[in-house]
């Protein structure tokens, strides 16, 4: 998907920015292209198609810096903009840490093909995708009487991005992505309208799981009819592979190097200490092809490599740009993870049964949660609460759905009383986050 | 010139040309159309250690097409806007009414002129970005000199301006200026070993106006005293209390308890816990809540909505009775009733859904006082930072940045971050005292149902007997 002048449009730009007096200058050409189709019950109910195209620049003018969009591209109004986007900067106070990175971190090209770009996705008829989400509803529609609604959405994007800056970095990044998802909801007691949800997602239309969304989701639905309070307490909490995320993603947080620099972090002078439970491992799988998130270079255009965040609960590393690493002194890694995976230490990528029947089974009785709802982190203290729903489970067996319910605690502890990692990362995610199970976790019910 | 004619000339269109293109989205058979042109700048400016050292300004530019047919929705939008374009975006949405045989002509033009709810009495665009650094200065200085335990401030100061160019197959012709003025600041604070974060903003549909000394000594006090209680504070003992919900931000419990689930989208579509609640008394007659798109220079005030709809203000819920839906222009064909101009969207990138705007409760006559005096245990809350809801199970959670336990009557130790949960119909039923205190809160409230918009919400201090409370267990 290439802008016949898309690289014209960024020489433009570029050679505007100098002459208006830009010392350095980034900029990052991005084009998506998508559509959407949902089907809701029998029919369709919405379809949605664009394509946009924006143009992002980083200026860096006498030691000053800004940053300015537009996606007008014409030329005299382009220049007009970029001119006055100058000026702006000029005004601003100098900041002596804002630099274009270190050329020698820099991505120099000739990288593996990380098998994020479908070559057929302009190939795939509307029909086919309106075929999709309306079979996701077929498969449930007039087979449970207690089915009230439901919605099943097919959709799909393709991302084209270019970096360039004045030093000479040059990058492209082509992704494409598939999503099929469903929704539906179920007369439960009283008003109460439980809803279920499923959705798969490649990078490649032939990956895409297309069936058993509409089941899974009724299936879910259903499980969640006749939920209870239950008793405060402490229990073992079991932490499903579809939300898991939300209890790795406090820490990386906490390791960005604008937090660390900003002492907004709990783990804030924590670099190369062991925090969490040695049981953890956390590791950036940047060059996995065919996976979500794997790349060759970040946004400043600094090359990834894969290696350890946290490895035996130690941390091994924070997400120093170039401006964070300036001002703190810590040398630059990447601005952010590619595509984190967690698991017990040791284990990345063994094979082994260590999925959600066995985790429940080890665990024995707690609270299995499928469901988080609001809640936050402090980020200063890792201190969380969040809203959840699940299920109650004794030896490994399912009891009764659960709601209303807060599961309360501190990041740092509830990682140190990690009894197990899963082996079953959805791959339908940009990290991989496995079943998670944590010994005595604080519960708030009646 | 009049404001739809600088508009048309903004998106080079004209109303021939509008007509023509409303007709293509309308060849396949839909039952309506419209045109959303927008084009917004904002400007931002961000302090950082003690410097402003960041600036920036984005530029957005586009148009949608829509086209319903029943209750079928086709949706294109293009950044481009040259007739080849708009027509290929109006084919584009056109196809959703693909078999529909009826054919439904486009009206002729009728020029709108709405009440304006948000004046600007000084342009944004008057002044350059970088003139407004010592203001944000200034507000550093003043937070740095509030409390000797400031160690870290980061200030973000953000104004827009969007013009919106709207028409309809009904011959609607409007446009409207929309600004907004957001300042933002996040304290860090350090005491010893022990770190503490706390924020406050303001957010109104102002012009450079907005730009106060008053603006500075409220935020800059608010956000030093709302870090500052957290050294004090710890998290309470968990489990289901009575909660005292102080007044202003509280009114995120009618967001995400009653608010979403009174949309009409979910309703028309049986989803919601109050799908069958119309017309019924669903709580205290002491309580009316009102979604309204008319207070001035608020941040979720609309002169017309997305549709080209009047704001207006919307009765939820009257002395205890579910007496409207917030609709859009399909659910008020659906439910056989008028808009209540609530069709929002983020952007031309979006089709328009069924959103709130400034959504309170009305005063009632109780003290708040007298209310903190009559709970033996539970907590005081008027700090929060997000919530969410399930529209169908009902359950809404809320998470408090900081409030106080009420223990004998008295407000005690101050607590800090724990999550409230409970079910939005019980929870509503639970209120059992009003105070007389209700404001909106002005904080930079945004709403996240698919798309963002923002959106304000106030309360007066109100008593719930039962809710669960996050914590730690004995």
């Amino acid at each position: 998907m290439k802008q016949e002048n898309e690289s014209e449009t960024i020489h433009f730009a570029l050679k505007a920015a100098e002459k208006h007096g830009a010392g350095a200058v980034r900029i990052t050409y991005n084009k998506t292209k998508h559509s959407s189709y949902t089907f809701r019950n029998d029919k369709l109910d919405r379809l949605q198609q664009a394509t946009g195209s924006s143009l992002f620049l980083q200026l860096y003018v006498n030691g000053r810096y800004g940053t300015f969009s537009t996606n007008r591209m014409e030329r005299t109004e382009l220049e007009r903009f970029i001119a006055k986007s100058i000026e702006t900067t000029k005004l601003l106070t100098e900041d002596k840490h804002r630099s274009l990175p270190d050329t020698s971190l820099c991505y120099k090209g000739g990288g593996t093909d990380l098998k994020q770009c479908d070559p057929e996705f302009s190939e795939i008829p509307s029909e086919k995708k309106i075929e999709i989400a309306r079979m996701c509803n077929a498969e449930i529609l007039g087979k449970d009487k207690r089915l009230l609604n439901v919605n099943s959405e097919y959709g799909d994007y393709e991302d084209h991005t270019l970096i360039v800056d004045s030093q000479g970095f040059s990058g492209t990044t082509n992704q494409t992505n598939y999503t099929v998802s469903t929704e539906c909801s179920v007369k439960g007691k009283g008003d109460s309208r439980p809803e279920g949800w499923w959705y798969e997602s490649s990078l490649f239309f032939n990956d895409l799981k297309t069936g058993g969304c509409g089941e899974k989701a009724l299936e879910r639905a259903i499980n969640k009819l006749g939920t209870r309070k239950i008793k405060s307490g402490k229990y073992n909490m079991v932490v499903e592979n579809t939300i898991s995320s939300r209890l790795v993603s406090p820490i990386i947080n906490a390791l960005n190097g604008a937090n660390i620099q900003q002492n907004n972090s709990f783990l804030n002078g924590k670099l190369g200490e062991r925090v969490f439970s040695p049981l953890m491992e956390i590791y950036d799988e940047a060059h996995l092809p065919g996976e979500f998130g794997s790349r060759l270079f970040d946004s400043e255009g600094i090359a990834t490599k894969p290696g350890p965040i946290i490895d035996q609960g130690v941390i091994s590393t924070y997400f120093m740009n170039s401006y964070y690493s300036k001002k703190t002194g810590i040398p630059v890694t990447v601005e952010s993870p590619s595509l984190p995976v967690c698991s017990i230490s040791g284990q990345r990528g063994v094979s082994n049964e260590n999925k959600l029947e066995h985790i429940l089974r080890n665990t024995g009785k707690g609270i299995f949660v499928t469901g988080f709802n609001g809640g936050n982190t402090n980020s200063s203290t890792g201190d969380f609460s969040f809203g959840i729903e699940g299920f109650y489970f004794e030896d490994g067996s399912i009891l009764y759905p659960v709601s209303e319910m807060n599961v309360t605690g501190n990041i740092i502890s509830l990682w140190n009383s990690v009894r197990d990692i899963g082996n079953d990362a959805r791959k339908a995610s940009r990290w991989l986050i496995p079943t998670l199970s944590f010994n005595s976790v604080d519960f708030n019910g009646f | 010139m009049t404001s739809i004619q600088r508009s048309l000339h903004l998106f080079g269109v004209t109303t021939e040309e509008l007509k023509i293109l409303t007709d293509t989205a309308l060849s396949k058979g839909g039952e309506y159309s419209d045109l959303f042109f927008e084009h917004s700048t904002v400007d931002e400016l961000t302090l950082r250690d003690g410097e402003v050292n960041g600036a920036g300004s984005h530029i957005d530019y586009g148009m949608g097409v829509r086209v319903i047919s029943g209750d079928q929705t086709g949706y294109a939008y293009t950044e481009i806007t040259t007739m080849n374009e708009m027509t290929n975006a109006a084919k584009a949405a056109s196809i959703i009414a693909l078999g529909n045989k009826k054919r439904i002509p486009v009206t002729d033009i009728t020029p709108m002129d709405f009440k304006n709810h948000y004046p600007i009495l000084k342009s944004w665009e008057d002044s350059d970005v970088t003139s407004r650094a010592p203001f944000i200065k200034a507000l550093n200085d003043k937070i740095f000199s509030l409390d000797h335990r400031v160690n870290k401030v980061i200030a973000k100061l953000t104004n827009s301006t969007t013009s919106i160019l709207f028409f309809n197959s009904l011959g609607t012709l409007c446009s409207d200026e929309r600004p907004m003025a957001t300042l933002s600041v996040t304290v860090i604070m350090q005491d010893g070993s022990r770190v503490e974060n706390g924020s406050s903003s303001r957010s109104y549909r102002m012009g450079s106006e907005f730009l106060t000394e008053n603006l500075i000594d409220e935020i800059a006090q608010e956000a030093v005293n709302r870090t500052a209680i957290l050294f004090d504070a710890g998290v309470p003992e968990g489990g289901e209390m009575s909660v005292v919900m102080g007044a202003g931000g509280s009114g995120i419990l009618l967001h995400e308890a009653i608010g979403h689930a009174f949309e009409a989208d979910f309703n028309r579509q049986n989803v919601s816990i109050f799908s069958d609640k119309l017309g019924k008394k669903i709580c205290s007659s002491e309580i009316s809540v009102v979604d309204d798109g008319t207070v001035q220079g608020n941040r979720g005030a609309v002169n017309f909505d997305d549709e080209g709809v009047a704001g207006q203000k919307t009765y939820m819920v009257t002395d205890g009775y579910l007496t409207s839906y917030l609709h859009d222009r399909i659910s008020a064909s659906y439910y056989k009733t008028a808009s209540t101009g609530n069709g929002r969207r983020e952007s031309f990138r979006y089709m328009p859904l069924p959103r709130m705007r400034a959504t309170y409760m009305i005063n009632g006559k109780s003290k708040e006082a007298d209310i903190i005096s009559s709970v033996k245990k539970g907590i005081f809350v008027d700090n929060f930072s997000n919530g969410q809801v399930q529209i169908g199970a009902g359950d809404f959670t809320f998470f408090v940045k900081s409030g106080y336990m009420i223990e004998s009557g008295k407000l005690t130790k101050p607590i800090k971050d724990i999550n409230i949960i409970g079910n939005g119909p019980k929870a509503l039923a639970d209120i059992v005292a009003v105070a007389d205190n209700s404001y909106i809160d002005n904080g930079s409230w945004t709403c996240g149902k698919e798309q963002y918009c923002p959106v304000s919400c106030g309360m007066p201090s109100v008593l719930i007997n039962k809710l669960t409370v996050g914590g730690l267990q004995q």
